[in-house]
């Protein structure tokens, strides 16, 4: 799948890009710096995703990740911020030792990872895979496409078909996810109560509810409400 | 290891496949002309190294998880990129890949919800983020 002109200028510059703030959102002192970063890092692969004719992906990959997972990330960054790293009070790394090691194995994936694409590159299948002829298959792929109301651009077929295909192929693993999400939802409401919470719904143990009430007498009166 | 890892930066550069007798530096401009597969690969083994790195070496609990993020999202790159090269080389199967990516987002998105709500339960009971201070389970 040889690139050709402005779409491998684009490879360079998004996978770069990519690269780089990924590697910031590993280094960076403050966290809200790495939700940053790894926001700046998702949507450059999204450009990649476009670049691969993955559309459908990438709007959902800014949609859910970057409109979603991150803002969450950052609600919860802003709820348990020490702010102790930014200050140099504290290490944002683990001990030398620690860190050498994992370097090392780094280290070695990268030269396995290069291995691999030295063994493997020379098999990929390369029949009609010039680079004209592939930038010809895709304009006349773009041809067939239906023209956009301003007929300067042209409008994809692929949601339509990955919707047909997750519905036609995938349909048990998509009821699944469906399942999986709402264990998620379930879960994560019951992870995040706090001890009034928990013993206004009757949910407390008595021990631990007989250890926190000398802390917050509260406690009981919110436990009791719910016997009666 | 470094005479191996320079050979293997150059045999990334030059396009896959291209004929020795091409003369390296040509073989490379034309890589970089025209990025195939394995450049999508490695780009996308890179991110998961990179992420890797972040998991083993951060102490910030939210940040660890923003790498495994970062690892998921190298796999998608990894399934995008060949269902490209399969829907060029006329597979059955080309969306497949797509099929995948969209489940891996769905896990993802669950995983950090999860992950993010024991942070706050931890946060609220050991007031600390720090992964080597939370060590209940260590003897």
């Amino acid at each position: 799948m040889p690139l050709s002109s402005y779409e491998s200028l684009f490879f360079w510059i998004f996978g770069i890009a990519a690269i780089f703030a990924g590697l910031l959102t590993v280094m960076a002192k403050n966290a809200v710096h790495s939700a940053l970063f790894l926001i700046s890092s998702l949507v450059s692969v999204a450009a990649l995703f476009v670049l691969s004719g993955a559309e459908f992906i990438a709007g959902v990959q800014i949609l859910v990740y970057v409109g979603g997972v991150m803002v969450l990330f950052l609600f919860v960054i802003m709820l348990v911020n020490v702010g102790a790293e930014e200050e140099g009070r504290d290490e944002i790394f683990n001990k030398q030792r620690q860190v050498t090691a994992s370097l090392i194995f780094c280290f070695l994936l990268v030269l396995g990872v290069l291995y691999a694409v030295n063994k493997g590159s020379s098999t990929l299948i390369r029949q009609n895979l010039s680079p004209d002829a592939v930038s010809e298959q895709q304009a006349a792929r773009n041809a067939s496409l239906n023209r956009s109301a301003t007929g300067t651009s042209s409008i994809t077929k692929d949601t339509e078909q990955i919707g047909s295909l997750l519905y036609r192929y995938g349909s048990l693993p998509f009821e699944i996810a469906s399942i999986l999400l709402l264990v998620a939802i379930v879960g994560s409401v019951m992870l995040a109560r706090t001890l009034r919470q928990e013993a206004s719904a009757d949910d407390l143990d008595p021990e631990v509810l007989k250890d926190e009430s000398l802390r917050d007498p509260e406690l009981i009166r919110l436990e009791s409400a719910n016997q009666e | 290891m470094v005479t191996y890892l320079v050979h293997g930066l150059i045999f990334f550069l030059q396009e896959t496949g291209s004929t020795p007798q091409a003369g390296m530096k040509n073989a490379m401009l034309e890589g970089l002309k025209h990025p195939d597969l394995s450049k999508f690969l490695v780009v996308g083994a890179l991110l998961f190294i990179i992420g890797v790195a972040g998991v083993l070496t951060r102490r910030n609990i939210i940040v660890i998880f923003m790498s495994i993020e970062l690892i998921l999202n190298a796999a998608n790159l990894n399934f995008i990129a060949m269902s490209r090269y399969l829907q060029q080389t006329g597979s059955v199967n080309a969306l497949a890949g797509q099929i995948f990516a969209v489940f891996v987002i769905v896990v993802a998105a669950a995983e950090a919800a999860i992950g993010l709500g024991i942070v706050i339960a931890l946060y609220r009971n050991k007031e600390t983020i720090w992964i080597d201070e939370i060590d209940l389970l260590k003897w």
